[in-house]
């Protein structure tokens, strides 16, 4: 028989050298990132954008830090612990968003390969540095060893300080995703991460506010205070080194380099846990309250079953989660940042415009109404025979967000009201609220059936659409602000103006065009569904 | 026996490539109808033009002699729909989901919970009905995917795939659910790669390959004499790969 003279044997393998697996993983990594590069136009220029992206911040970033020579050391030394600790910090976090995304990540994927985990390590880490982001955070580094260091044995210190430096961002990010892959595996897990996405964008506005107020006070002491909060971390330490250059800065590199072989250890550990530890992430979640909630109160039928429906996806989907999370800190921040700017006079249109815009972007979510839906509208798609019927679900719709977005609404206008001085205002600043929300349900209602779009179930930053159709999605919010806006004009321009009755006006106003908009919407959508249920289940 | 699903030259294209090439499908009133055909046969893009998912590019659908694009409220009413992929209400228990399905259909909310309850008892999924559908496995997805097609009682039920990916438990609970409903006179039409499963189940089958229907009939009329596996295999004209000479020579228990 053929190959009996070669001496294969059944399972043959001699296990990989740390070399070989370096090798094996750093061109898998490659391949994972030349695998972008066979997708359709919209990926490939995806690609392309955040490469140049990442030259740009690369170049740019070593550039700035170079240009620190020109500072105070001092000043030098606490921009370098800054910046380090920002690259320090990023490196933690961005890992824990693009898992799934990066294959190499996951543990459960390496679990049936024949290799030890000493090899497999190695190889990992090799495959971590690999690729246009890690290298573009190596790059800015060495650029604080232009800028920071003073002497040339700080320069020399400074190149192995950020080589450390550089590993334990390395081991820490890989030693974090392993210890947590059996959670960001699981759906809670995932679900939890989605939503703690949104509170990282909020951490990323704190340096923004602290730099706003400090501004004008005093840059520099704001930069050394900071920085002192920074010194003893890791990070800190690692710029410290490169600006003392002396025997302190070398203590400080060696300590860091212990620290990289303990948290490299602790990679090791739970590394080997996740390979032999079973998923779990298949298991079954926790049970759900039976209740009817408000829809009870409405009639039997197809209107009171998709409120239902829609107010569950809203506090049980991570995306309806996130975008009303998203519309109340907008619209806290609207409100806030408008009535304490001391600058402009207090005047009807302080009270107003704050609650309008809140509405305006309550609004917005239902400019892509059936995109939560998405796989799932099939089931909808089976019922609905007639125009009609697909208007009473887009009533269903609006009356979930209105009863969300309502109250919402009543309470920006009275917090903004108080905050602008005159409490009273809050009357017609909820009505004329009410009434752009209207609007923008019934213009979002035709835009919704004429763009339609799939919402990834895991978000990122880049992207609130799939693959593709991120030119629908951005034309469909888009028009849907500029025409609410332009359709609301008659009754919110008399408000803003100063007559505080028109907003009377408002309310039947906003139910008449969100009326008309639901009817339209019925008849072009009808014709249009099996595309509509096509275009909201597109892979993402 | 009058024709419950009947199709002409139906015909579906995605850009360059045919899906669907001309099918004209016949499914008798009362049948256990089995669409086999090997992966991209066209045999789910068939069933998602015939229960209105999909637009078709040409030709003509009737069930129970109504046109499905024409007269859709009519069709609709009347069938129930298990499309590929699990593609589920995720967010929604699985009590919540059928709930939900019924109240769409206009049918009276306790009449709804009444049927419901039934449904998750015979499909076995008591324990799991406050579980959301998210936390479900493959099995028990298309169990409350079937509960949700029969809630308002069709005439004619399209399954797609609706074996695939299940355990043996839950394929008998299907399998038992199904007889009881086309004992009764009501059509099932499914798609399948298994074959023993259409053997055993199935009174009508139609083999698809290629966007076409190449044949179509009795069961004991398309198998002949070779049974369902041979006979499938002639008609989508397959070579007899696997054997010795074709490479592998290494695989299998060393013999060095």
């Amino acid at each position: 028989m053929a190959g009996s003279g070669t001496g294969v044997v059944q399972g043959a393998t001699r296990g990989l050298t740390a070399n070989a697996t370096i090798g094996l993983f750093v061109r898998l990594k490659l391949r994972l990132i030349a695998g972008n590069l066979r997708g359709d136009l919209a990926r490939q220029l995806g690609f392309a954008f955040t490469v140049a992206l990442a030259v740009i911040v690369a170049a740019g970033g070593f550039f700035m830090m170079s240009l620190l020579r020109f500072g105070s050391p001092d000043l030098a030394r606490d921009v370098g612990i800054i910046a380090f600790t920002m690259i320090f910090l990023s490196w933690a976090v961005v890992p824990l968003l693009l898992f799934g995304v990066d294959d190499t990540l996951d543990p459960a994927k390496l679990a049936l390969f024949p290799v030890r985990s000493g090899p497999l390590t190695a190889g990992l880490f090799a495959a971590s540095a690999t690729g246009a982001w890690p290298l573009a955070g190596l790059i800015v580094m060495a650029g604080a060893v232009a800028g920071v260091a003073r002497t040339a044995q700080g320069a020399v210190l400074g190149v192995a300080a950020v080589l450390v430096l550089f590993a334990l961002c390395l081991v820490t990010s890989r030693a974090i995703t392993t210890g947590l892959s059996g959670v960001l595996r699981s759906r809670r897990g995932r679900d939890l991460l989605a939503v703690s996405a949104i509170l990282v964008v909020l951490a990323l506005q704190i340096p923004n506010l602290m730099l706003n107020q400090g501004l004008s006070a005093d840059p520099e002491a704001l930069v050394g205070s900071v920085a002192a909060m920074m010194r003893w971390t890791p990070s800190g330490m690692a710029a410290h080194a490169i600006a003392d250059g002396g025997a302190a800065g070398l203590a400080e590199v060696a300590a860091l380099a212990v620290l990289v072989a303990l948290v490299g250890w602790l990679w090791m550990v739970a590394l080997r846990r996740a390979l032999v530890t079973t998923d779990a992430s298949t298991q079954a979640g926790g049970k759900v309250r039976r209740s009817r909630g408000v829809a009870g109160l409405l009639p039997d039928g197809p209107v009171a079953a998709v409120v239902a429906k829609d107010l569950k996806y809203a506090r049980r989907d991570p995306r309806g989660r996130i975008s009303w999370l998203a519309a109340i800190m907008v619209s806290g921040v609207i409100s806030y940042s408008l009535t304490q700017d001391s600058e402009l006079p207090s005047t009807l249109a302080t009270a107003v415009g704050p609650a309008c815009l809140g509405a305006l972007v309550m609004g917005m979510q239902s400019a892509n109404s059936f995109a939560l839906d998405g796989r799932a509208l099939w089931m909808n798609a089976v019922v609905y025979g007639s125009g009609r019927a697909l208007r009473a679900d887009l009533a269903g719709r609006h009356l979930a967000v209105a009863l969300l977005a309502g109250p919402l609404i009543a309470l920006v206008s009275i917090v903004t009201a108080i905050l602008s001085g005159t409490p009273i205002w809050a009357v017609p600043a909820m009505l004329t609220a009410w009434g752009l929300f209207a609007v923008a349900l019934g213009v979002g209602a035709i835009i919704s059936v004429l763009c339609p779009y799939t919402a990834p179930e895991r978000l990122n930053a880049f992207t609130g659409a799939a693959p593709g159709q991120g030119g629908v999605a951005f034309a469909g919010a888009l028009l849907a602000m500029v025409v609410s806006s332009v359709v609301a004009l008659p009754v919110v321009v008399p408000v803003v103006l100063g007559l505080p009755w028109a907003s009377l006006a408002a309310l039947p106003y906003g139910l008449l065009i969100a009326w008309a908009g639901r009817r339209m919407a019925g008849h072009i959508g009808y014709a249009r569904f099996p595309e509509i249920l096509s275009a909201v289940s597109r892979p993402t | 026996m009058a024709d419950s699903v009947r199709t002409q030259g139906l015909f579906k294209r995605f850009g360059e490539q045919v899906a669907v090439g001309g099918v004209d499908l016949v499914v008798p009133k009362g049948s256990f109808t089995g669409l086999v055909g090997p992966n991209g046969a066209g045999k789910t893009t068939t069933l998602s033009m015939i229960t209105g998912l999909l637009r078709p590019d040409g030709g003509v659908i009737q069930i129970d002699g109504v046109d499905v694009w024409q007269d859709p409220v009519v069709v609709k009413a009347n069938i129930g729909v298990l499309p590929e992929g699990l593609r589920l209400f995720e967010r929604l228990s699985g009590r919540e989901l059928l709930s939900y399905n019924g109240q769409l259909r206009g049918i009276p909310k306790a009449e709804v919970d009444r049927r419901a309850e039934e449904l998750l008892k015979v499909m076995d999924l008591v324990e799991a009905a406050d579980k959301l559908v998210v936390d479900y496995s493959t099995g028990m997805r298309k169990k409350i995917g079937l509960a949700a097609a029969l809630l308002h009682n069709p005439a004619v039920l399209f399954l797609d795939e609706p074996f695939e990916g299940v355990d043996p438990v839950s394929a008998n609970t299907l399998v038992e659910v199904l007889r009881r409903y086309t004992a009764s006179g009501s059509t099932v039409v499914f798609s399948s790669h298994v074959m023993d499963l259409v053997e055993r189940l199935c009174d009508w089958v139609s083999v698809m390959n290629r966007g076409r229907i190449v044949a179509q009939g009795p069961l004991a009329e398309v198998r002949g004499e070779r049974g369902l596996n041979q006979a499938f295999l002639d008609l989508v004209g397959v070579r007899n790969g696997g054997g010795e000479g074709d490479g592998l020579s290494w695989l299998g228990a060393a013999q060095a």
